[in-house]
């Protein structure tokens, strides 16, 4: 009985505001344990240092490499190429495991922070699993779990439980893991999947997006991490144990490899998105468990039921999968190896299998006999988990926005296209978004009366900032992150260039002059527009006249091609040859096509 | 009336004196095995203090020595719960209860002898042998209860002037009926846990043994505060709840309910006899006694023989060598691929009895077991919280009022059993035991556990009579139960000093 009654008082917003730990510049405590672990000669090497690679580089590979895949195979390697699967339907269900972005551990007030720190050094006594430790809820990791609940539209639940999952491995101190499995904390929630965030056309069905339904989320401990020196040496660093993870388990809802991979990639910038997670999320961060099945289209499988999706085929699970990649491949690799299996007359069993990168095929890890009893239960020192209304709606009204979200914002409040604002809204972890917003803020400002409308004008800042900046910075080999100019400085040139008092060619001439002076102050737009001379003195109709005629004498056979050929695309020729020919920032291009068409009679 | 020897004994007790107990007693200790350990720095410690004008601090335990089961942590000495696996190990810190001791003025005296992780009746199954009662029968030592063994029998004589034991099922109130003192089980939630090594976590309670009431009261009040370090200590709200809850104005005289269920065949006569003793002296000083009905109780045994084994098998996953305690020698990682590396370590470290709870708890956990077992000694569990709820005056203060199961009213304050259903076995006979015959030395105290109530075992001297049919190194006395509502502890303890006043 131990008074689960009295301690079902809900969590306050104030109690669980208040206990929230600032996140700025946290001092990592004195730790008695380490001290202790040391005086001990217990001693760990510091952990080696792991690859991880930042998941903007991994997506950036990742397109790379699906490019260069359609090179080389035309666009069906996958999907159509197979013919067994007309007759083969897939099933998948995801298992996300995700670090969630807390100052301190689920259940001691160790810090979390940094993964550079010295092995076993933020361990608090119950992450050791010192006899006589308990474990202490901190109220503040249920913030970003929150987020996380609301963001994938799930139904926070009022009251939850913690439960001990048992199974002995040295990177788990206690013998078992403290999660949420009885009754987690938000239940029913979905994930909306377009086109664009990797979903193919098969998959849609005519639709502009597809929802996945997520069973549970649930709130839990992680592991020590532990590294091998061959041969028989093993170093455990606690620093990582107890720290909190979220669980994203989504239904058996999934029937393509790629919209498996789709939905990883789409809940991992979800979480991102509101803060829940680790920013920057590493890979190491990500780990994902699959669920697979096939059966035979038009029929009802071998009758399984997962998730209360029923008529499905006997399932396998693969465990552990690290990246996008992984999850595609190894969702391939397993629905082929089902598919041969059961024409072959056979019968799939329900086991646990493993995949590793580069592999062909999973492999067996262990069947149904083999299957680890974690004997579960609650958790009797720790109460259940009441999470009050007045929380949730103090999260709700206080949430980021979502990344789908804010680029349906940016698509109509600056009139970019779906491909332009998803590129601006993911690239630079959002800087590259607010860059743009403070220019179109400057530039509508410094247009004053005279305005364009929103409209126009986040597009034209759109694409200086994608397209022309995009290109200096990429042709220069700068990362944004080493960019010189200001916001400040794009909207004046901006507002010149929209104001005609420079050309389209001495803006970019000019964006390009900034990144390389390095002098502070660096000058201001205007003054370098003075200085070189560059402002838009207008030809006269004449001079264009002249200039256009000098031309045309030249060049006799380009007269006739479009005289006589009427070949009209050479104007432009002639255009160019006027904005070249004329002094800087003397020939606008719209003024000397209207000039060139009357002379050339086209 | 009590016995002359008792009296000679007691005074000699006191002529000992606790704080600075001499090279006898320390002898004796070593006879009877109760003392595992004495604080590292005890002399440094008091020199320390004294210069800090600490030992002359008021506080409320000023200059008892008391002595703590080696199942609670302290810094400066090793804690081992009497276990090999953990062997050696030193605490980075100092259980809460400990620390509020040392704020009291109190000096640890010692580290007392267990049942392994608390686990047993008899304390005969420690890593460093088994503990003696002071009391024999036909030259062969008598159990002193267990687990809290050493605790007890160093209260017992003279080592300490109280000691802390734990119980989980009758831990404390056991030893406490074998060796003749009082042992005072809290309500669940009220005492820290903080630092106290976990047998069954739902169950553990930190308790008191003391030669009297009054003693074990003043050792328990000093304790009972609320702890932010132990999530299932009761916090001030709910404290506050449990406050004093007056009887009806005027109404001195206590409902005392006797069990019908606790009459049971194996109910010795002597302990028959000392029970009608005390029922009678207390209608005797006009009180009420009030036939009431526990049907559940028979099931509890059983239902705690389920939970408290489960637990064990969790809270005692942690013990694998790898960072504190024992280690086999050389590696033992088993040539089997995926086999835990630590499968010998914990093979060696454990003695039988534990290593037989945590294959019962790892298989009543089991997902094929689970529903039969686990889940439905729950459900008895609860059946037992309702029986107790039925009959007490008072509500059950964790409960809403709505919910409340009583049947109108003509509740009772109190209930009286005896503590344990027979005298003290022999070793000799504990050894011939089966395990499960062994567990019904729990039969009483185990339901007052499941409904996490507070318990206090009181000795009640046996009759000159009956004191001279039996050898003279036998015990002088039975221990009787009382029972109170959660949170109802000051009740508990006033109606056991009443009787305590009211003994010869």
């Amino acid at each position: 009985m131990n008074s689960s009654k009295l301690r079902t008082a809900p969590l306050h917003l104030s109690r669980a505001l208040h206990s929230s730990v600032p996140t700025s510049s946290r001092v990592p405590r004195a730790c008695i344990v380490s001290k202790w672990l040391s005086s001990r000669n217990f001693t760990a090497a510091p952990p080696l240092a792991q690859e991880s690679i930042p998941l903007r580089k991994h997506l950036k590979d990742e397109a790379k490499r699906k490019k260069a895949e359609a090179k080389n195979n035309g666009v069906v390697k996958e999907g159509k190429g197979d013919p067994r699967l007309d007759n083969w339907e897939l099933t998948v269900g995801v298992e996300i495991h995700a670090e969630l972005n807390t100052a301190c551990k689920l259940f001691s007030n160790a810090p979390t922070e940094g993964s550079d720190g010295v092995a076993n050094s933020r361990v608090a006594p119950f992450d050791a699993a010192l006899p006589g430790t308990q474990p202490q809820f901190q109220v503040a990791t249920l913030l970003p779990a929150l987020r996380a609940a609301i963001a994938l539209d799930c139904e926070v639940q009022r009251k939850s439980g913690w439960d001990r999952k048992h199974y002995f491995h040295w990177d788990q101190p206690n013998g078992y893991q403290i999660t949420q499995y009885y009754e987690p904390f938000a239940k029913n929630g979905t994930v909306s999947l377009l086109a664009s965030d990797g979903v193919p056309a098969t998959d849609l069905n005519g639709a502009d997006s597809i929802n996945i339904g997520i069973k549970q989320i649930q709130m839990e401990q992680d592991t020590a991490k532990t590294t091998h020196h061959p041969p028989s040496t093993y170093h455990v660093d606690l620093n990582r144990a107890g720290h909190p993870l979220i669980e994203v388990i989504t239904l058996p809802h999934i029937h393509s490899p790629q919209t498996a991979a789709a939905v990883v990639r789409k809940i991992q910038s979800v979480l991102r998105g509101v803060d829940a997670c680790v920013t920057g999320m590493e890979l190491g961060g990500l780990r994902a468990d699959v669920n697979v099945s096939v059966r035979e289209r038009g029929t009802e499988g071998t009758g399984s039921s997962y998730s209360g999706v029923s008529g499905l085929g006997q399932r396998t699970e693969i465990k552990n999968l690290s990246s996008f990649k992984a999850v595609e491949d190894a969702i391939i690799a397993e629905r082929d190896r089902q598919i041969a299996v059961l024409e072959a007359g056979g019968v799939i069993e329900g086991e646990t299998r493993g995949w590793t990168l580069g592999a062909k095929e999973t492999t067996r890890l262990r069947g149904k006999e083999g299957e680890v009893d974690y004997r579960y239960m609650p958790d009797a020192d720790l109460p259940p988990l009441v999470i009050g209304s007045d929380l949730v709606d103090h999260v709700r009204s206080t949430m980021p926005e979502l990344p789908d979200e804010t680029v349906g914002r940016v698509q109509k409040q600056y009139g970019l296209t779906v491909k332009d604002a998803k590129t601006i809204v993911d690239l630079d972890e959002g800087d590259r978004l607010e860059f743009m917003e403070e220019t179109a803020e400057l530039v509508t400002h410094g247009l004053g009366d005279q305005s364009l409308d929103q409209l126009k004008i986040g597009k034209l800042v759109g694409n200086w900032i994608l397209h022309e900046l995009g290109g200096l910075l990429s042709s220069n080999e700068i990362s944004w992150n080493n960019m010189p100019i200001t916001p400040t400085e794009l909207a004046d040139i901006l507002i010149n260039l929209q104001n005609k008092q420079i050309t389209g060619r001495v803006a970019k001439q000019l964006l390009n002059g900034l990144l390389e002076i390095s002098t502070s102050p660096r000058p201001s737009v205007d003054r370098l527009i003075d200085d070189g001379n560059l402002r838009l003195r207008p030809l006269s109709e004449e001079g264009y006249e002249a200039l256009a005629t000098q031309i045309m004498d030249e060049s006799p056979d380009m007269v006739a091609a479009v005289r006589e050929k009427g070949q009209k695309g050479k104007v432009m020729w002639f255009v160019g040859q006027m904005v070249r020919r004329g002094e800087e920032g003397t020939v606008e291009p719209e003024k000397a096509r209207q000039v060139l068409e009357r002379l050339l009679g086209s | 009336m009590l016995s002359a020897r008792v009296c000679r004994r007691n005074a000699g007790r006191r002529l000992v004196g606790y704080a600075n107990y001499s090279v006898a007693v320390e002898r004796r200790s070593n006879t009877l095995n109760a003392i595992v350990n004495l604080p590292n720095t005890t002399s440094g410690t008091s020199a320390k203090e004294e210069l800090n004008g600490q030992a002359t601090s008021p506080g409320a335990l000023a200059g008892k020595s008391i002595a703590l089961k080696d199942n609670i942590v302290t810094k400066d000495s090793p804690t081992t719960a009497a276990s090999k696996v953990l062997s050696g190990y030193e605490s980075p810190f100092d259980a809460t209860v400990v620390k509020l001791l040392r704020q009291h003025g109190a000096s640890i005296s010692s580290k007392t002898n267990l049942d392994e992780f608390g686990m047993g009746s008899h304390s005969q199954s420690s890593n460093t042998g088994p503990v003696f009662s002071p009391f024999s029968r036909n030259g062969t030592p008598l159990s002193p209860g267990g687990s809290s063994g050493g605790s007890a029998v160093a209260v017992a004589t003279g080592q300490c002037w109280a000691a802390l034991g734990t119980d989980t099922g009758g831990s404390v109130r056991l030893p406490a009926a074998y060796t003749g003192v009082v042992g005072f089980k809290p309500s669940y939630g009220l005492l820290s846990r903080w630092g106290v090594i976990q047998y069954a976590n739902s169950l553990d309670t930190v308790g008191v043994l003391a030669q009297s009431v009054k003693d074990a009261r003043q050792v328990f009040r000093s304790l009972n505060v609320f702890d932010a370090q132990d999530p299932t200590s009761l916090p001030a709200s709910v404290r506050q709840r449990l406050g004093p809850r007056r009887r009806e104005p005027g109404r001195k005289r206590l409902r005392i309910g006797v069990p019908v269920e606790y009459n049971i065949d194996e109910l010795s006569s002597t302990v028959r006899a000392a029970y009608v003793r005390t029922l009678d002296a207390l209608q005797v000083a006009g009180h009420t006694l009030h036939p009431i009905s526990l049907p559940s109780t028979r099931r509890a045994l059983s239902a705690y023989y389920v939970l408290a084994p489960a637990e064990a098998s969790s809270n005692l996953a942690k013990y694998d060598g790898i960072r504190y305690g024992y280690r086999t020698a050389g590696p033992d990682a088993s040539p089997k691929r995926n086999s835990p590396l630590y499968a010998q370590t914990r093979g060696e470290g454990f003695g039988d009895e534990v290593k037989r709870r945590i294959l019962l708890g790892a298989y009543t956990l089991s997902s094929e077991a689970i529903d039969n077992y686990f889940i439905q000694a729950q459900k008895v569990r609860r059946l037992v919280q309702q029986d107790f709820d039925r009959v007490f005056a008072q509500s059950n203060p964790l409960l809403d009022a709505s919910l409340s199961t009583r049947s109108g009213d003509g509740g009772v304050d109190i209930i009286i059993t005896p503590t344990a259903p027979t005298l003290p076995p022999t070793v000799d006979e504990v050894k011939r035991q089966s395990p499960v015959e062994s567990y019904m030395n729990d039969v009483f105290t185990v339901p007052a556990s499941l409904a996490g109530l507070p318990a206090v075992s009181l000795p009640a001297p046996l009759s000159e009579q009956e004191r001279s049919s039996m050898e003279e190194s036998d015990v002088t006395s039975v221990g009787m139960q009382f029972i109170g509502q959660f949170g109802d502890d000051e009740t508990v303890l006033e109606a056991a000093e009443l009787v305590e006043q009211l003994q010869p």
